[in-house]
């Protein structure tokens, strides 16, 4: 309250339109949220408050040095080097000064941080280096948006606005943080424990809506979504804000916020069920495995897809063996029981992260990447017990593959 | 601190035989003789030129940093673009981004590792503290001068390790080590080298707090009460508390971290059943208190410096000296603010308001620092011109403390730009422009010799533009939401980056016209008087460069360390420097020779 009325001087002093350019300045646009303005409004008054200190403290020295510069042979005259009343004041006066700024911050972080008992809850896990969402309804968002971060494109997460979200997070290896600049809010990711963010988005203007159809789609360089056309929408950046190595400055994800019927309407269809294994696979390879395997051949932390199914892998114990199903299931799993010559041991087990739905999709999209894999049988003679039941080429998941 | 009568210094007469520079004999006798010197002049000097190259080496990592974020990393149809460190060290084109990114994540902890560990801990407490503190309390050496020699062994011995991890690869966690990062990234022994060299240097920094505290008790010349003793030695004295009570935890800490990296004990990584969390309580319950040994030696250069360049009593002596003390014990309180994003609403709270609490004396120094130079008579050369820019850069740095304070504007600037605007506006700003000052305070107690002071004015003023271009643009990128350690970026920061790379490299200008400086005096310098400024602490009773014993005669002290306005300084002819005319009957010590 008090800052918006801290914001409100500025604006009386300056004219909205100055405040205006203000929080251009400061943030680009104005904070997407209510609690979010808040902050910026006290941000600004704490920008007045410093200009206000800086300018007294720096002209009184100014002033003193030009004033009381040396002039030869004239000397300092005598004068006190103490006044207690008036260094009781300059102790006080900040005191009560930061102890308001104080309150106001604290009440601001109380509204912006706790969620209300009615918000919807979503599951965020963040690893090496990407983000995850699992919507209310357990759909994962699998939507992905190309973006000018890095090389690569990042999640999408479809959020609906007016509507209090909380985002139940945990990460998958070592400590992320989860920032939404827009909707001035952070929190850090543990591997061992939950945290959670809060926040309520305002409803996109109108400036933007996703594309009517493929020609629409086209035009605006936007994949065409059916489900989700001619609804308005508002795109958010969201970054890795803790340290966490390689490309922690790539970890970043877009969230999209749309109005709340349309989002409904979306996420009712959206998850990974009636997708073809390949579908999935590709889905999976581009949330959790991307970051680290080129499916084109290229270098990267880990060997590439491209072909690998079915080739032989030369082992750095010295040992090879032939690149079938319970091979990379073996790998997704137990990830450094094996390490391929010339790579490190970088890869975080994927064990009770990835259903066997999903680890089957991966296969069937590897065999997909893969020259090997539709020429012969991939687990054809007998290095596996699963070999029999799953011939290579099809589809059909190979159940019971990795016990 | 009455203005009582005078003090007795050396009583003149000694013939000359040399001072503590002078060579014993040939090349190699002089090279043992520093080698095994237990001079504190002498270790200082040392510690000064390692400190001095370790900035050096601190800032060419700075400014790769700089230079690799000039440009975002790009691919577009499979050609990489916008690595800079990486196409200055290879002729093909990079496959992927991860080998230039680990490059950037190298230099960037090499940067913090060094420009901390081994620049602004030391810095102050190590080069001018050595030099400065026996000279200061009137006596011949610190309480104890062998531990001083073994403490800078040490800090040669920690460094050494730092230096061997740098050139197997170096490392990439950052310079806080967290977990369970750093229990897990690659470079296992690169990791375990360089947290084993900064727990080495901390031993270092233990060694020298014990003794400046014992020295500042044991061994101030008679006559100087606790009150009479110069602000710096109020600050190193507060400084080496920290030091001593604060170091062992992160001795524990980092041994922890070597223990779980090595022999796996699972206390910080969740997967051997460790918490993450706890590493960052430790980690920062030293690293916090060690922000205040970087600032509060700074500041008592500051309180030295302005009082005598200004021939003025310093404002507030009593105030500032407790200031110094208050800042030592609330820091100890403070350091869940590196954390607000990872603790709880409650713990937030709490150590929000503590966090507040260190506004205060910081406020009261400044106030007392600008009062002071009221009726002053302000000198205009380089200590004061680095005294002005301090004022200016480090009051930026405290208001800017305030957001970070701040919960709610706090949870949006934590990890970001702003975050690495602030410290280093606090701790270059700061600490460096602070030494800078005092090392052109006391360089011609140091070395004997003037230096070109237009000159020098014009490296501060361009120290001062470069550093405001390089970190004022880095406020506005955080707020705008640009995160820290960052390889590359969004496209819309890219302005924003360039400006601050420009300014980074005028910082370069500016260092390079101090270090022309440096080299001019030494070689070809004016002889420099033994008090220069006319200070009246007893330093400047001392020759310069000090005799191999500071002082002819035990000095003793009649009178406060800033009695401008009553005591002619030691050394000056009363006739070049008049008292003020209400003073009716002026003292002068006794001058030398």
């Amino acid at each position: 309250m008090i800052a918006s009325l801290m914001s409100g001087m500025s604006g009386v002093l300056l004219g909205q339109g100055e405040t205006d350019l203000l929080t251009r300045w400061f943030f680009r646009t104005p904070a997407a949220t209510d609690a979010g303005r808040h902050t910026d409004a006290l941000y600004i008054g704490l920008w007045w408050f410093c200009v206000f200190w800086f300018v007294f403290l720096m002209a009184l020295m100014a002033y003193f040095v030009v004033r009381y510069r040396r002039r030869k042979g004239v000397p300092a005259p005598v004068s006190a080097s103490h006044n207690t009343p008036l260094e009781i004041a300059w102790t006080i006066i900040p005191t009560i000064l930061v102890g308001v700024i104080f309150f106001l911050g604290f009440d601001g972080y109380m509204n912006k941080m706790v969620a209300p008992g009615n918000a919807v809850e979503m599951r965020i896990t963040g690893f090496k280096w990407s983000w995850k969402l699992e919507y209310p309804n357990g759909a994962e968002a699998t939507d992905r948006t190309t973006t000018p971060v890095g090389f690569r494109d990042v999640p999408l997460f479809y959020m609906p606005a007016e509507v209090p979200i909380k985002f139940r997070m945990n990460s998958q290896d070592v400590m992320h943080a989860f920032w939404i600049p827009d909707f001035r809010i952070k929190m850090d990711l543990l591997p061992n424990r939950y945290t959670s963010l809060y926040f309520q988005a305002e409803a996109p203007d109108g400036a933007n809506v996703l594309p009517t159809s493929a020609e629409d789609a086209a035009a605006k360089n936007l994949p065409f979504n059916e489900s989700l056309a001619g609804v308005p929408y508002t795109d958010h950046w969201v970054f890795c804000a803790e340290y966490c190595g390689t490309e922690h400055s790539e970890m970043a994800a877009v969230i999209r916020v749309i109005p709340e019927d349309a989002f409904n309407k979306w996420v009712a269809t959206a998850g990974i069920g009636n997708l073809e294994p390949v579908q999935i696979g590709e889905i999976v390879y581009k949330q959790n495995c991307q970051a680290c395997h080129s499916v084109d051949g290229g270098a990267n932390t880990g060997p590439t897809w491209k072909d690998l199914y079915g080739s032989q892998r030369q082992f750095v114990d010295g040992t090879s063996a032939v690149a079938d199903e319970n091979y990379i299931r073996e790998s997704i799993l137990y990830p450094s029981r094996q390490l391929v010559q010339g790579y490190g041991n970088n890869m975080t087990s994927f064990a009770g992260v990835l259903s066997d739905k999903q680890i089957d999709g991966v296969i069937a999209y590897m065999k997909s990447l893969s020259v090997n894999a539709p020429a012969e049988p991939a687990a054809g003679e007998g290095d596996g017990e699963g070999a029999g039941e799953a011939p290579a080429g099809t589809d059909a998941p190979a159940e019971g593959g990795g016990q | 601190m009455s203005a009582a009568s005078h003090a007795t210094g050396h009583a003149g007469g000694h013939a000359h035989h040399g001072n503590y520079l002078t060579p014993k004999g040939g090349f190699w006798t002089t090279v043992k003789d520093w080698a095994t010197t237990v001079d504190h002049k002498k270790i200082g000097i040392m510690y000064l030129f390692a400190i001095l190259f370790m900035f050096f080496l601190g800032g060419v990592m700075a400014l790769a940093v700089r230079a690799e974020l000039w440009e975002p990393v790009r691919q577009e149809g499979g050609q990489i673009s916008g690595q800079m460190l990486y196409s200055m060290f290879n002729s093909e084109p990079a496959t992927s981004i991860a080998e230039g990114n680990n490059n950037y994540n190298r230099v960037f902890t090499l940067h913090g590792a060094i420009m901390v560990f081994m620049v602004i801990v030391p810095s102050i407490p190590a080069s001018l503290g050595n030099f400065l503190l026996p000279l200061m309390l009137g006596a011949k050496d610190v309480a104890f001068p062998r531990l001083n020699l073994l403490s800078w062994y040490i800090y040669l011995f920690g460094s050494f390790f730092a230096v061997i991890s740098l050139v197997m690869g170096g490392v990439d966690t950052g310079w806080t080590f967290y977990t369970p990062y750093s229990t897990t990234t690659e470079g296992y022994w690169r990791v375990v080298l360089m947290v084993l060299g900064a727990f080495i240097l901390g031993f270092s920094s233990i060694l020298t707090g014990l003794n400046f505290i014992v020295t500042v008790h044991k061994l101030r010349a008679p006559g100087m009460g606790w009150f009479d003793m110069p602000l710096f030695v109020w600050a190193i004295y507060s400084s080496a508390i920290i030091q001593v009570l604060a170091t062992p935890v992160i001795g524990i800490t980092l041994l922890l971290l070597i223990m779980e990296r090595v022999f796996r004990i699972g206390i910080f990584d969740p997967a051997l059943g460790g918490d993450p969390v706890l590493y960052q309580h430790f980690f920062w319950f030293y690293s916090h208190p060690v922000v205040y040994v970087m600032i509060l030696p700074g500041m008592g250069i500051i309180s030295d410096v302005i009082a005598v360049q200004s021939h003025k009593r310093i404002f507030g002596y009593r105030a500032i000296a407790f200031a110094s003390l208050g800042i030592a014990a609330v820091s100890f309180l403070v350091w869940g603010h590196h954390m607000f994003t990872s603790m709880s609403e409650l713990a937030a709270m709490v150590f929000s308001a503590l966090t507040f609490l260190v506004a205060i004396p910081t406020a009261v120094k400044v106030f007392n620092w600008i009062m002071t130079l009221y009726k002053g008579s302000i000198a205009f050369n380089t200590p004061m011109v680095y005294t002005l820019i301090f004022l200016v850069l480090f009051s930026i740095g405290g208001l800017t403390g305030l957001p970070l304070g701040t919960l709610a504007t706090d949870v949006h600037l934590h990890d970001s730009y702003f975050v690495v605007a602030h410290f280093h506006y606090v701790m270059m700003g700061g600490t460096i422009m602070a030494l800078m000052a005092g090392l052109h305070h006391w360089w011609p107690k140091f070395f004997g010799k003037m230096y070109n002071e237009p000159m020098a004015i014009v490296g501060a003023l361009l120290v001062f533009v470069g550093f405001n271009i390089t970190f004022f643009t880095q406020f506005f990128l955080g707020s705008q939401g640009m995160p820290r350690r960052y390889a590359s970026y969004v496209d819309e920061f890219q302005f924003l980056h360039q400006v601050s790379t420009v300014g980074s490299f005028l910082l370069l200008v500016g260092f390079l016209v101090h270090l022309g400086v440096f080299i001019h005096s030494l070689v070809a310098g004016k002889t420099a008087p033994a008090n220069p400024w006319g200070g009246l602490t007893l330093e400047w009773l001392a020759d310069s460069p000090p005799d191999e014993h500071n002082f002819h005669h035990e000095p003793i002290v009649k009178h406060g360390p800033y009695d401008f306005d009553a005591v002619v300084p030691p050394h000056w002819d009363p006739a070049d420097y008049p008292l003020p005319a209400d003073v009716t009957k002026p003292h002068n010590v006794v001058k030398a020779h």
